[in-house]
């Protein structure tokens, strides 16, 4: 999921800057609205950890094997704190162990970040309905999850399907981008059990924090 | 509610922690590494150790590192070799990809240095103790931002 430096041309690498920057100014202007906007940081520095520390954690699906990336549980959990906090947890990931680069750092973010914002008003829309259920609390939650990793999967997709290189052969490469796409249908149905999961935990444990987000 | 919020964050640090050791390379990072005789030959692998079987090599000369010398592709243990034109003197660019994901090593031939194995990338060891600085400064920043105000 993570696309490393050298894959991209230029304009592209520029274009995932170019809507990386507004999105985190946009993200940060709704945190500062927020009545007390240093609440929420505790949790998204944790979470930022989190999001750091499961790219290592892969689950073999053959062909390929995949990695967990929770972008939707961070979106469900921290609203648009999660934009920033998976930028910085991909800045991390570059400069520590070159999981993606500093080059696609800005389409990186936009390949995993917009989505979680997408997941964030996904989640938020048990509160139009029975917003203390389980059930719905649990239902939405998968949506989250799913619809944080699926969303990705289509962006990295499509981002790579359009800007492959020269030199390498079309059809082997694309190939290889739609297997790694179906393989990441199932980790998307295990970020959603995941997600739904803990929501439903922290709604029996402490409610709160399913309202700050 | 200070408590509690220093009860969970403690609980999460303990199982960062305890994560980061035990589960070794396993991303899709990849790794080359390569080895110099009368041929060059790479060895490619994702960061779990898994080769990249299948993966294609782009091979770029030194006169001309904007197109490529030579293309192919890794075998099922992600090996690839190949005798670079000792005439071309300068630093090769080898690059494999697959899925998007990959790697480029810079292999230096002639220019009077002794041909030296090498490989992209970083070892376990250093990847761990990066990995529990950064966990670290994450749970600093969020123990700070939890403190009581005097």
């Amino acid at each position: 999921m993570h696309i490393p430096d050298g894959v991209l041309p230029v304009t592209v690498v520029a274009a995932g800057y170019a809507v990386a920057v507004p999105a985190t100014w946009y993200a940060i202007r709704k945190i500062n609205q927020k009545e007390n906007p240093r609440e929420g940081v505790p949790r998204a520095s944790l979470l930022t950890a989190a999001f750091f520390v499961v790219s290592w954690i892969h689950i073999p699906i053959p062909p390929a094997s995949v990695h967990l990336v929770l972008n939707g549980l961070l979106g469900a959990l921290l609203g648009y704190f999660a934009f920033p906090a998976i930028l910085i947890g991909l800045f991390f990931q570059a400069v520590m162990f070159q999981h993606g680069g500093l080059t696609t750092l800005g389409v990186n973010s936009v390949i995993m970040g917009l989505p979680a914002l997408l997941s964030y008003h996904v989640f938020r829309l048990r509160n139009m309905l029975k917003k203390d259920s389980p059930v719905m609390t649990g239902i939405f939650g998968f949506l989250a999850g799913f619809t944080g990793i699926g969303v990705s999967v289509i962006l990295f997709v499509v981002i790579l399907i359009t800007n492959i290189s020269t030199g390498l052969d079309v059809e082997t490469e694309r190939m290889a981008i739609y297997a790694l796409a179906l393989a990441h249908l199932p980790l998307a149905a295990i970020e959603g059990v995941f997600t739904a999961l803990i929501t439903v935990f922290l709604q029996r444990v402490r409610p709160r924090l399913l309202d700050i987000a | 509610m200070h408590v509690k919020w220093r009860f969970l964050i403690a609980l999460v640090s303990i199982l960062l922690m305890l994560v980061v050791p035990v589960t070794t390379a396993y991303a899709h990072g990849a790794r080359i590494e390569y080895t110099v005789d009368m041929a060059i030959e790479i060895v490619a692998s994702y960061d779990n150790g898994e080769p990249m079987a299948g993966a294609q090599v782009v091979v770029y000369a030194p006169d001309n590192p904007s197109s490529h010398w030579l293309t192919g592709v890794c075998d099922d243990e992600g090996r690839f070799s190949f005798v670079p034109d000792t005439s071309i003197q300068g630093t090769w660019d080898v690059q494999v990809r697959q899925a998007g994901h990959g790697d480029m090593v810079h292999i230096p031939i002639g220019e009077g240095k002794s041909p030296q194995d090498g490989a992209s990338g970083n070892t376990v060891l250093q990847i761990v103790l990066t990995s529990a600085c950064v966990i670290w400064g994450f749970i600093g920043t969020a123990l700070f931002f939890t403190r009581r105000r005097a």
